[in-house]
């Protein structure tokens, strides 16, 4: 009895770890499903816009809450929003100009028109645009 | 059945071994056949050392003698609830625990990440192999629960001690803990090997770390009480080594813990989490060590073994593998911002880590003192209560403080006047209660007021931030449902506070007498009259009872007897304490009569009041809610972390 129940429970386990070479026994693609460099960028993005969001949201939280000033609040906000703004750029630069760029390198964009002669060279600011949480979320940050 | 153990056993070693090597094969070659091979390895080590468990639960319950480690552990009398305990009773059936909680959280942790996280897992795979084939082997070649014999007609019995409700729970409670440590282990080792350094391995190993120091932690509580209740010397903490074993590793999960929070947040401390993990999981092999080698002397420790040296192999083999890995990996590691400033949160976490390292290391150089004497002085000398008490004090108020402080200081810096308005109200709050408890006489005690007054700013700072946070959301409940992480952490830390609070109490403030009694002979201690009634005798199946049978008079009425068992099988005494918990004045009365005489019926007691000590229990509970609600699993961040971490298919 013993015997037998040594020789199945041994059957099983051959069964179940050769099973992915008895499933596909020949396969045009066998590698491992890893993330290439691109992925591994966009990866590092999203990262940094959610540590940022999340930074932002808490920032938020304790501003209403009573725990931090108004003076503390104007001081970290700037930052934490930049900080977002420019996690979310490069994201959608990403995303518009395909995969490759830096976070911080400027886009290949087709040559502008010449401005017309009242504005001059002097290039418009681009806007800061506001965060934007989930709408299924409360200004309540996650620690 | 002992063959089918035995076999079981030798398959989830040969599994485990083939989940390291084709693991590895795979992860380097990046061939996916064969990682899917390895991790159904994984997962049928788990399956086969859950055959191995039930033979030997089996054997247990039915009493099969003809298996060396069931006579030995048990005997016909032991009731059923107290058979399967053995299971953990002995040194064999334990590291057998080890190896089924093991290949259990590895398998589920493997198959919960295996789609989101398919390069990491593919590294941690064979990281939990390798810890699992040093476990099976272990118990394959050194330590086999599987011996067999000539049946004797009945077994030796559990040690009396370890008959009690809380030894059926207390020991599979820091298994749980110890080796749910493994896990974070392995998803950081396996991301230093992939070279994914991200935040992915933390976000994975989140509520595994969190389960695993929950599971520690209360695990500890449960045995201070075993301890309390049955072993009878009046205390729950003895700073013995292998308790210190189970808090050393508690403590530097604690730290990973809070750092990680820096890291999740500003991206730095990647080394130091990193070396805390490793810390926490050799940490909890080495006190398993400590356990199982008979290098320290101990209450708690298994007979001495020849797994001892096999143990302190892999300690070494593995502190090795981790600093190598984490010195390959530095370049990765390396920070993308600095800390801006001393009065920030992440601040108050970095010294709150400092901290809880420092106590985490004073710890273990106690522990190892006797073993470092021994080898370079030939006599071993052993550290006492003073030493760990003094440090407890310098790490552990600092730290009850920093408890209060660190939620009320925003991340990234705070003005010194900002600071000093968010802690106007606690303070205020502290002054008052200090006022308030030197003049109710807690001035007695110099650190026992300290404790209490820093206790008292924990607990209003953690009012103040449940008040104001209940202001912006509404309620209590919207607030803790939306950010369980951060609110369920305040739970914790009041948990702690209650447990300060119950160790100041009962250590700083109790009062403790030996006495010597004859019938109708009292004495008086802390308001309580205690008078010897009469001496008597039962006998039981298992064994003699002695008792002695007090009255006692003045803050409460009634009896309380307190001797000791002689037990049969096997031949061991045992004290009975007698305890009475005064609730009204949060105070016990706790008797030791440890020497009974039964012809001249004179009795020697220790007596001892001790206040609070039961806030230390109702700690046990509240951090468990504190825990589940950290723990509890939230929707909208699961659909968050399926997006965030799906890999691009646009």
């Amino acid at each position: 009895m013993t015997l037998a129940l040594g020789i199945v429970l041994a059957a099983v386990v051959v069964l179940v770890v050769a099973l992915p070479f008895l499933r596909e026994p020949t396969t045009v693609d066998d590698r491992l499903d890893a993330p290439g460099e691109d992925e591994v960028r966009r990866l590092g993005l999203i990262e940094e816009r959610d540590r940022a969001l999340a930074a932002l949201k808490e920032l938020e939280f304790d501003h209403r809450a009573g725990t931090l000033g108004d003076r503390d609040y104007r001081e970290l906000v700037g930052p934490l929003r930049q900080a977002v703004a420019s996690a979310l750029r490069a994201l959608e630069r990403d995303r518009s100009y395909g995969l490759g760029m830096t976070a911080f390198e400027p886009p290949e964009l087709p040559p502008e028109p010449s401005p017309p002669p009242d504005e001059g060279t002097l290039p418009m600011p681009e806007p800061v645009p506001e965060p934007y949480p989930p709408p299924d979320e409360a200004t309540i940050p996650q620690e | 059945m002992a063959d089918l153990g035995r076999a079981a056993l030798v398959v989830s070693l040969g599994l485990s071994v083939y989940a390291l090597v084709a693991g590895t094969t795979s992860a380097v070659t990046g061939r996916r056949r064969l990682a899917a091979s390895a991790r159904n390895a994984l997962y049928c080590s788990f399956g086969s050392t859950l055959i191995a468990a039930i033979v030997l639960a089996t054997a247990l319950v039915r009493h099969d003698f003809t298996f060396s480690y069931v006579a030995a552990h048990t005997n016909r009398t032991l009731p059923t609830a107290y058979a399967l305990s053995a299971f953990w009773g002995g040194q064999e059936g334990s590291l057998l625990l080890w190896l089924l909680v093991l290949t259990g959280y590895g398998a589920l942790a493997v198959a919960l990440n295996r789609k989101l996280l398919r390069d990491l897992t593919a590294w941690v795979v064979p990281v939990l192999g390798g810890i699992a084939s040093f476990f099976a082997f272990v118990l394959v070649a050194v330590a086999s629960p599987f011996g067999t014999q000539t049946a004797p007609l009945d077994g030796a019995g559990l040690t009396p001690s370890l008959q009690n409700p809380y030894m059926v729970a207390h020991p599979p409670m820091l298994y749980l803990g110890y080796v749910g440590l493994s896990i974070p282990f392995a998803f950081a080792a396996g991301a230093m090997l992939s070279g994914r350094t991200d935040e992915r391995w933390i976000v994975a190993t989140r509520r595994w770390t969190l389960a695993a120091w929950a599971f520690l932690g209360f695990g500890q509580l449960l045995g201070a009480h075993w301890a309390y209740v049955e072993v009878g010397w009046g205390g729950y903490y003895a700073w013995d080594p292998v308790e210190n074993a189970a808090l050393m590793p508690w403590l530097a999960a604690t730290a990973f813990l809070h750092s990680v929070m820096i890291q999740e947040r500003k991206g730095m401390l990647k080394v130091w989490n990193m070396v805390l993990v490793a810390l926490a999981f050799e940490l909890s092999v080495f006190g398993t060590f400590l356990t199982r080698s008979g290098v320290v002397n101990s209450i708690h420790s298994f007979a001495k073994s020849p797994i001892g040296s096999w143990f302190l192999a892999f300690v070494v083999i593995s502190t090795v593998f981790s600093l190598t890995l984490i010195m390959w990996r530095l370049p990765l590691l390396k920070a993308k911002t600095k800390l801006e400033s001393a009065l920030s949160r992440e601040a108050a976490f970095l010294y709150n880590n400092l901290l809880l390292v420092a106590l985490c290391l004073t710890v273990l150089w106690g522990v190892l003192f006797p073993i470092v004497t021994q080898l370079f002085k030939g006599e071993t000398r052993t550290i006492g209560r003073p030493y760990y008490d003094f440090f407890l004090r310098a790490f552990g108020l600092p730290l009850l403080l920093l408890m209060g402080i660190g939620p009320l200081i925003a991340w990234r810096k705070t003005s010194a006047r900002a600071l000093v308005r968010t802690l106007a109200w606690p303070i205020v709050v502290t002054v008052v209660c200090g006022i308030a408890l030197a003049f109710a006489g807690a001035g007695s005690s110099k650190p026992g007021l300290i404790a209490y007054t820093f206790s008292a700013f924990v607990l209003a700072s953690i009012v103040l931030e449940l008040v104001r946070g209940t202001r912006v959301t509404g309620s209590v409940f919207t607030l803790v449902s939306r950010n369980r992480r951060r609110y369920g952490g305040y739970v914790v830390h009041a948990a702690i506070v209650l447990l300060a609070i119950g160790v100041a109490g009962s250590s700083a403030y109790g009062r403790s007498k030996e006495l010597r009694f004859t019938p109708g002979q009292s004495a008086t201690i802390s308001g309580y009259t205690l008078t010897l009634n009469s001496v008597r005798m039962t006998h039981t199946p298992n064994s003699n009872q002695t008792r002695a049978i007090f009255t006692v008079g003045g803050h409460w009425h009634g009896t309380l007897s307190s001797g000791t068992n002689q037990y049969f099988f096997p031949p061991e005494p045992s004290n009975a304490v007698g305890i009475k918990t005064d609730w009204l004045r949060a105070e016990d009365l706790y008797v030791i009569a440890d020497d009974v005489n039964l012809k001249t019926h004179v009795v020697y007691a220790k007596v001892l009041v001790k206040p609070l000590v039961n806030l230390i229990w109702i700690a046990g509970i509240v951090f468990l809610l504190g825990a589940a609600i950290t723990l509890w699993p939230d929707a909208r961040e699961q659909r968050r972390l399926v997006t965030r971490l799906a890999p691009a298919r646009a």
